[in-house]
């Protein structure tokens, strides 16, 4: 059953998702930060205000997926921005997260080098996403 | 009186730690996201490995990267201790590597093994091997220049 876009119900389905993906596990052995996703708010697209998801990832687990505001997702130690559209396009793979951030369509904050050497478990941790049937906003 | 220009003096080669000097600088005024990833993982890499230094310091090259599926490129000018990082790519490169963003990122993961190697035997060394061969990978200039290319990749390994 779908679950409304970036919503606490998403939120724990997506949890369940990369706690299902044996290759997220073993590609994430050893990440030990937390990961904050901004979605900028889109008034035009039905998403009216911005929100934050918090992922308390540690050693191929997601400990906690939570869904709060923007400020709270700013706080981890990585964070990705981008309005809700792109974040939309990433999760029904009509954007590949990595050349995303390389374009600088998904915003990067965070240390560099550690980002980089965990490029298989971000991108496994998009195919969870795409995971997730859900309702978006501006379909309605 | 000291006449400066009939004495030689001894000279001292000073070299800077890591810490107190700019390593990066950026030709453009706008750099690009990705030339502002490169030239920030390089910088980072440098100054938090000290295994990285002595490339970095003895490294005089100019290296393209150009990403094919997002047709965006940068020149990575390294000047013996300085790097330049140039949007797009710039005429007389010694070495122009193209491929796709997931296999730039895959390059960055190379392991460094035994007499400062890249390991190709390990599953993403095999990668790109395997993308060499298929010509998903291409290096223009490899071959007289294998050596500024293993430079390149220990500098630009995060692992």
């Amino acid at each position: 059953m779908a679950v409304k876009a970036f919503s606490n119900e998403w939120a724990r389905a997506f949890k369940d998702e990369v706690n299902k993906s044996s290759i997220y596990k073993s590609a994430a052995k050893g990440w030990k930060w937390t990961v904050g996703l901004v979605v900028e708010a889109e008034p035009d697209k039905n998403f009216p205000e911005s929100k934050g998801i918090v992922m308390d990832l540690y050693d191929g687990e997601a400990r906690d997926v939570k869904v709060g505001t923007a400020a709270d997702a700013q706080t981890c130690d990585f964070v990705l921005t981008a309005p809700y559209s792109r974040w939309k396009e990433v999760a029904t793979k009509q954007l590949d997260a990595t050349r995303g951030m390389l374009q600088g369509k998904l915003k990067l904050k965070g240390d560099l080098p550690t980002i980089v050497r965990y490029t298989k478990a971000s991108q496994e941790m998009t195919e969870c996403t795409t995971r997730v049937p859900v309702e978006w906003p501006d379909e309605k | 009186m000291h006449d400066a220009s009939s004495g030689r003096m001894a000279r001292r080669k000073v070299k800077l730690d890591v810490d107190s000097r700019a390593l990066v600088e950026y030709a453009d005024d706008e750099p690009s996201t990705f030339a502002s990833m490169l030239g920030g993982l390089i910088e980072a890499n440098v100054r938090t490995r000290p295994e990285k230094e002595d490339d970095f310091d003895s490294l005089v090259a100019r290296v393209g990267i150009w990403v094919t599926d997002i047709d965006e490129g940068v020149t990575l000018d390294f000047k013996g201790g300085k790097l330049i990082v140039h949007n797009g790519l710039k005429p007389r490169r010694t070495l122009t590597i193209r491929a796709d963003a997931e296999t730039v990122m895959s390059l960055s993961n190379l392991k460094i093994g035994l007499l400062g190697l890249p390991v190709y035997y390990d599953g993403v060394g095999r990668g790109v091997a395997a993308k060499l061969l298929m010509g998903k990978l291409k290096v223009d200039g490899l071959l007289p220049n294998v050596m500024t290319l293993n430079a390149v990749t220990r500098i630009f390994s995060v692992q």
